[in-house]
């Protein structure tokens, strides 16, 4: 088949399906999002907080092609400055009833909890789950990576395979990271440990903040492919690379698998990452590159307990193991019981425990009360 | 992008084959012709979040949240269709109902099963969704009582559960409970 064919084809589907909603008197904004505030214990910071966050979902609906939202997230620092972050600023443009174009900041389909389960009145726990960077909490566990937001295009495509069975894509390239700046170095420990932190301390700090910038001209790129079998169960697998140096000479790389298993009464969440970073060492006044390589994973179960007992209604428990290994190793045991007070506001109470190889363990308590809106 | 050309055998392979995917995927889609609103609701809904009540947004609001949930949960266009379709239903339903009752009611019990299309989230003789409980027994089980309560106030015995009130009348209600004791 000839690009020009395959053009042909693709416009004339996108151009034929007119949608019903197009029958709706329809607005073009609605206001979603969500919200949270927690109070919570910290041993290794010998401190308690209570702390709040707003976090709105503008979307516009442009016309039956093109959609376009703007999520923000509103919070206070310890400071008590208020601060502001966008989160994701895109356009969707769907192509075809099947194929998806997005544009602008968006947030990556890496594994599942980045893209989907993160906001607080999704998340059953209220940390994020150790091998993700903190979202709107300090932790003692080196995350491998932040909730992953971008600037760049994604394409999406969603095959059906019939019998509730389909399969996900997503490819997208964008600015990529850079290096952290130095005001992040680690300060030396003191004691037996010090050689072997300073050397962790050489694995390089990037910065994997947003910018309508980059720092050199090579793009990352990625992509996620997803089996589902609705409503039960999806699988995916997913690959992030990026160079972050200026002379483009040094990597980033990450790749995952995820699991979604949705029964009738408990769901079963749990991703595994790998990711290799480069890095210059200086040896007899001669450079080389290393790649420093580390893992970790992470399983949540939610028992949905209120199904199973009605005397019980509402209510959740929650078990998440998580852990990292090579470089920070670290792992962590949570528990935390839930309970709905609607299908959109929880009120979490939870438990961890985070055992350290090196640095000081840490113990936490949250109440945290979070709403979709 | 050079990691693409550059890089590891692991990285071309996989991007080869999200490539391939990617662009054989509009003939190689199954969409079956009718697709259940209520069940590509319930059934996509609940991979992240629990079902939103149909009752917190006025229809126009969902015309403008679904195109976000269709990118969200990688929803078709059709299907996203048929959701819309599905929340029409019960919408504009309510509208018809609390306003003038008007029209002869719809007293037969399968015919208003069917409508709301309650199998895409409940089972009867082994067939239909599985979010929501199988009702073969739910009348023999629970009573008269509970369904009616159950149906004007679904949150009255689990707050957290996704099911949408619909627009039935008590009558409407009775056809119901009544269809579902035959089984």
């Amino acid at each position: 088949m000839t690009i020009k064919s395959f053009t042909a084809i693709t416009f004339a589907a996108s151009f034929s399906h007119v949608a019903m909603a197009a029958e709706i008197d329809r607005e073009r904004f609605a206001l979603g999002g969500y919200g949270d505030v927690k109070y919570e214990t910290t041993e290794a910071e010998d401190s308690s907080a209570y702390s709040a966050r707003f976090v709105p979902i503008f979307l516009f609906s442009l016309n039956d092609k093109m959609h376009v939202e703007a999520e923000t997230e509103i919070s206070i620092n310890a400071e008590g400055e208020t601060e502001v972050e966008l989160e994701y600023a895109d356009l969707h443009y769907f192509l075809t009833d099947t194929t998806t174009i997005t544009a602008g900041k968006f947030l990556i389909p890496f594994g599942q909890f980045g893209p989907n389960i993160h906001p607080s009145w999704i998340n059953r726990s209220p940390w994020t789950p150790g091998i993700y960077g903190s979202h709107g909490s300090n932790q003692a566990m080196e995350a491998l990576l932040p909730i992953l937001s971008d600037v760049g295009v994604a394409v999406q495509q969603t095959i059906v395979l019939g019998g509730h069975q389909k399969i996900f894509i997503d490819l997208y390239s964008t600015n990529g990271p850079g290096v952290e700046a130095d005001d992040h170095a680690e300060e030396p420990v003191e004691g037996e440990h010090q050689e072997e932190e300073s050397e962790h301390a050489e694995l390089p700090e990037l910065a994997f903040e947003a910018t309508s910038g980059d720092n050199n001209k090579d793009k990352a790129f990625g992509g996620r492919v997803a089996y589902a079998m609705l409503p039960g169960l999806e699988l995916g697998a997913s690959y992030y690379s990026a160079s972050y140096d200026e002379e483009e000479s040094l990597d980033f790389r990450a790749q995952g698998v995820d699991i979604n298993l949705i029964g009738s009464h408990y769901l079963l969440r749990g991703e595994y990452i790998e990711t290799q970073t480069d890095g210059r060492e200086e040896e007899d006044g001669e450079s080389e590159t290393h790649t420093f390589k580390r893992d970790g994973w992470y399983l949540q179960s939610t028992f949905q307990t209120g199904k199973l007992w009605p005397s019980l209604s509402g209510t959740e428990l929650v078990l998440e193991y998580a852990e990292t290994n090579k470089l920070a190793e670290a792992s962590r045991w949570m528990v935390g019981v839930n309970y709905w007070l609607d299908a959109r506001s929880v009120i979490k109470v939870a438990y961890d425990d985070t055992d350290l190889e090196e640095g000081e363990d840490d113990q936490r308590f949250a109440i945290q009360l979070s709403y979709g809106f | 992008m050079k990691q693409l050309i550059n890089r590891t055998p692991l990285s071309t392979t996989f991007m080869s084959i999200l490539f391939l995917l990617m662009f054989s995927a509009p003939w190689v889609s199954a969409e079956p012709s009718r697709i259940n609103g209520a069940e590509v609701f319930n059934n996509n809904c609940a991979r992240c979040h629990n079902a939103r009540s149909l009752d917190e947004f006025s229809l126009q609001e969902w015309a403008v949240i679904m195109p976000h949930m269709r990118e969200k949960a990688h929803l078709t266009g059709k299907e996203t269709d048929a959701v819309m379709a599905f929340i029409t239903l019960v919408k504009r339903g309510e509208t018809k109902s609390a306003s003038a009752k008007e029209g002869a009611l719809v007293l037969n019990g399968e015919a208003l099963f069917n409508k709301y299309s309650c199998q895409g989230c409940h089972s009867v003789n082994g067939k239909g969704g599985t979010v929501g409980p199988a009702l073969d027994t739910t009348i023999a089980d629970k009573g008269k009582t509970y369904f009616h309560q159950k149906l004007k106030n679904p949150q009255f015995n689990n707050p957290a559960s996704p099911m949408p009130k619909m627009p039935l009348s008590d009558d409407e209600i009775e056809a119901l409970a009544d269809y579902l004791s035959t089984f």
